[in-house]
């Protein structure tokens, strides 16, 4: 009995996806809970500027809003970035079966930062709703495709990543400091378009920042996006770098697991 | 049927490639002949096991495998020590197709295993025999045509290696076993033919005792 090469890796997937899962949510006590926190965190932290600002409205719309949906937004793009980049390192083991291929878990570690960031988002934009912000997806649709956008830039920076990390050990740290200044520069603690000219327009080659603004847009269509906002833009940039990052895991698929 | 075709390997140091490990293995293990390789410490017996495995992939030549090939049991690797026994368990099971027949298999394993509650302790509370003890119950419950073992039968305590050795003794005419092993009782007792590994050059025997007739004679004495 042998089983087609798409069953194969299907349950390869599967069965990684429910350990990935349980590693993820019950490796530490309570690791659900971090889980969630983490973006509230730094979304109160950031509130609280705010109001020592006296800023209750950016852009035209509530301030805890544009925070709280930016910020789940640039979540959904950094988690899944930074937590696929560590897949096959932390998966060395699984690699003694050979149907386990390195670029398995990486797209596994991704789709569950996808999935995982869906739910936080539904439950934080519920929590938020119940406690009197005014949440109110406008244009699901926008929305979607904000999110479904920065996910997939992110999963093929991770992916990108995923191979540096393993063909160059150093460049782990490196892509690190790298990262930092994305969390400023995309527009998720400050609006990008309080930012004078030209500096703005630099600005605006992150793709990142198209997916943030998109994302608000679709919650109050009255916002007042950066007019160069360009979804195409973010979708394109994504596709490239997805198209160069499989290629990579293609081309270094033998050397990924010679020792 | 394995093929292994001009095969050499080395390993990436720190400080550039080290010396080669194999210089040139070709060879051709047929099926349902237990297999013994043997070879001085440090000769590569484990790294050629590692390759037919799959684990490890050769510098230079190539390698066929024309059946079901096991992953080299009792070489410490595919367990997560965040997880326990029965994670790690269900994960190989599902990943080599066993969806529908899950709890079967894993009673099989936990039962084999003899871990009793530490099956579902993470498997980084487990001593090294317990480990081996489930390597070796986890590869045992999957089918393949040809089990690949590094040194398994000698893990455990006494009654766990006669298990152990019973169960080796009941693959016979269903699958085929490439062994390595220090013991001399051990190789006579379950291989037919043997592989002698010295400077990164393998010699066939079709006979067990000759090959380690052979190996000993090569030993400075």
């Amino acid at each position: 009995m042998t089983r087609s090469a798409f069953l194969v890796t299907y349950s390869v997937w599967k069965a990684l996806f429910l350990r990935e899962a349980v590693s993820r949510l019950r490796a530490e006590r309570a690791a659900w809970v971090w889980l969630l926190l983490e973006p509230v965190i730094h979304i109160a932290s950031l509130m609280v500027v705010f109001t020592l600002f006296r800023m209750r409205t950016v852009g035209g719309i509530d301030t805890a809003v544009w925070l709280m949906v930016g910020m789940l937004a640039f979540f959904m793009f950094n988690r899944t970035a930074t937590r696929s980049m560590n897949a096959i390192s932390a998966n060395k083991a699984l690699f003694a079966y050979r149907q386990v291929k390195p670029v398995d878990t990486v797209l596994v570690r991704i789709s569950l930062e996808g999935f995982l960031m869906i739910l936080i988002a539904i439950i934080l934009f519920s929590g938020g709703s119940l406690f009197g912000l005014d949440i109110n997806p406008a244009n699901p649709l926008a929305i979607l495709v904000g999110f479904f956008g920065l996910w997939l830039l992110g999963a093929a920076l991770g992916l990108i990543a995923s191979v540096v990390v393993e063909l160059v050990r150093e460049a782990g740290k490196i892509i690190e400091y790298l990262a930092k200044p994305v969390y400023v520069l995309s527009g998720a603690i400050f609006p990008i378009a309080a930012v004078p000219h030209p500096y703005q327009g630099w600005l605006m080659f992150n793709p990142v920042v198209h997916g943030l603004e998109a994302v608000r847009l679709g919650f109050a269509p009255h916002y007042h996006a950066i007019p160069e906002l360009s979804i195409g833009y973010l979708y394109g940039c994504a596709l490239i770098t997805l198209f160069f990052g499989l290629s990579l895991h293609q081309y270094f698929r033998i050397r990924l697991i010679t020792q | 049927m394995i093929i292994l075709d001009n095969v050499y390997k080395r390993y990436q140091t720190d400080h550039g490639p080290g010396k080669w490990i194999l210089q040139g293995v070709s060879l051709a293990i047929p099926e349902k002949i237990n297999v013994g390789l043997i070879g001085r410490n440090g000769a590569g017996k484990s790294t050629l096991l590692r390759l037919i495995g799959g684990v490890d992939q050769p510098n230079r030549g190539r390698i066929e495998r024309l059946c079901r090939v096991s992953w080299p049991m009792g070489f410490g690797g595919g367990l997560q020590n965040s997880l326990t026994g029965r994670q790690n368990t269900k994960f190989v099971c599902r990943i080599h197709g066993h969806e529908e027949d899950l709890q079967d298999r894993i009673a099989q394993i936990q039962d084999f295993s003899e871990l009793g509650d530490a099956f579902d302790e993470p498997v980084r509370t487990y001593s090294s025999g317990m480990r081996s003890r489930l390597q070796f119950a986890l590869s045992l419950a999957i089918d393949f045509d040809t089990y690949i073992s590094d040194e398994i039968t000698s893990v455990g305590d006494a009654a766990f290696r006669q298990k152990a050795a019973a169960a080796f003794k009941n693959l016979a005419g269903r699958a085929s076993l490439i062994m390595v092993s220090h013991g001399e009782a051990v190789l006579k007792q379950f291989c037919t033919a043997g592989i002698v590994l010295q400077g990164g050059q393998v010699c066939w025997f079709d006979n067990i005792e000759d090959a380690l007739r052979v190996y000993k004679e090569s030993l400075p004495t």
